[in-house]
Formats: C-alpha cells, structure tokens, sequence
C-alpha cells in the first residue's frame, strides 16, 4: 500500500518536473526564435524602404537619359556644320581639271609580266650583243 | 480489516495505473525532445535568415544613390541644351 503510494507520488512529481523542464527550455528557445524574427522583420522593412526608391528613381533616370539620347545627333550635326563652315578650303580653278583618280597614275607592269623591267628578266640589259 | 485494506484487485488495478503513468510520463518526455530538436532547427534557419536579409540591407542601401543619379543625368540634360543654344548661335554667325 504505502509503496503504491509513493510511486503513485513519483509518477507525478516526475510528470510535472519534465513538463515544467522541457517547457522551459522550449519556451526560451521560442523567445529567441522571436527575437531573431523580429530582427528579421525589421531588416525586411529597411529593404523594402530601400527599395521604393529605385523604381521612381529609374523612371526619372530612364526619361531624362531618352530625351539626352535624341538630343544628341542635333547636337552633333549642329557641330558638324559649323566645322564644315569654318575649315578653309582651296579656291576651285578657273577651268576645271579633268576627273583623276585619287590615288594617282599607276604605273605599268606589262612589261615584268612578260619578262622584261625590273623584276623580270634583266638578262638583255647586260648582254652587249642585245644592245 | 485495516480501512485502506485492497482487495487484490484494486491493487492490481493501482499498480497498472502507475505503470501506465510512467509510460505517459517517458511518452511526454520523448515528444517534448522532438518538439525541441525541431524548435532547434526553426532556430538555426531563422538565424540564417537574418544573416540573409542583412547581405540584403547592405546590398540595396546602396539605393540612395538612385536619386543622386537622377538629378545628375537631369544636369546633363540642362548642359546639353545650354550646348544646344551655343551651337545654334555659332552655326548661325559661321553661315551667315
């Protein structure tokens, strides 16, 4: 009988003793979980803060650098225009000279190509009986 | 008869009970282990989430620059036209 007792008195000494044990310790887990996650929350709501100004921002840069780019082969055709209108240019003939070719006369190469000239077949110009 | 006196049965019927509370009380025990390995585990990834969202901070407190960016390319835009009005000027006098 009174071992009965005293095991029915363990048993619930021990039941209590785990559960206020292990709740403890489950409930200070819990609380720095909560600190870590309010942490979190903040950080989320610093990005989010950061974050509102790039859209707004990007529009504007985005608008301003459009009307610049269109801007720009005005600005170079005006600048264009004054440097054709300010460099010197020689006074054209009185009577105009016919078309030439840019790069000059060329000179011929029949010649080597059937043997004779400079890099040809040179042989003729040191033989006396050819001169 | 003693007046806390079992019979064989109340006896039997005590003795399964506190047999049955141990039982209850290891069960207990072996739940609230489990609940705090996982609570453990909420925890460490909770941290690194945390750490996550700081790299993400840092990265995007860059942020207010945007705005900087923006009335540096409008300030562009004003030299430009002041350029626009120079070169009309110039071109005009260099044609004329």
């Amino acid at each position: 009988m009174t071992l009965l007792v005293i095991l029915s008195v363990v048993d619930i000494l021990l039941l209590i003793a785990g559960l206020a044990f292990y709740l403890f310790w489950v409930g200070s887990l819990l609380t720095r979980v909560a600190g870590n996650l309010e942490e979190c929350a903040e950080l989320v709501w610093k990005i989010v803060s950061h974050a509102e100004l790039i859209g707004p921002g990007v529009e504007h840069i985005n608008q301003t650098g459009g009307v610049v780019a269109g801007a720009l082969p005005l600005l170079y055709g005006m600048a264009e225009g004054i440097v054709a209108g300010v460099t010197p240019r020689e006074p054209e003939p009185a009577v105009p000279l016919p078309a030439m070719p840019a790069s000059g006369t060329r000179r011929s190469r029949l010649h080597e190509a059937v043997g004779f000239g400079r890099y040809g077949n040179t042989a003729w110009q040191s033989d006396p009986d050819q001169n | 008869m003693h007046p806390l006196a079992m019979n064989p049965t109340e006896h039997t019927v005590w003795l399964t009970a506190i047999i049955i509370g141990f039982v209850v009380v290891l069960a207990v025990a072996a739940l609230l282990s489990v609940l705090i390995y996982y609570v453990k585990i909420i925890d460490r990834r909770v941290v690194a989430v945390r750490e996550t969202l700081k790299a993400a901070e840092t990265n995007t407190s860059s942020t207010v620059l945007i705005p900087q960016v923006a009335d540096g390319v409008e300030a562009v835009l004003a030299e430009g036209l002041q350029h626009h009005l120079f070169l009309g000027r110039v071109l005009g006098k260099v044609k004329s």
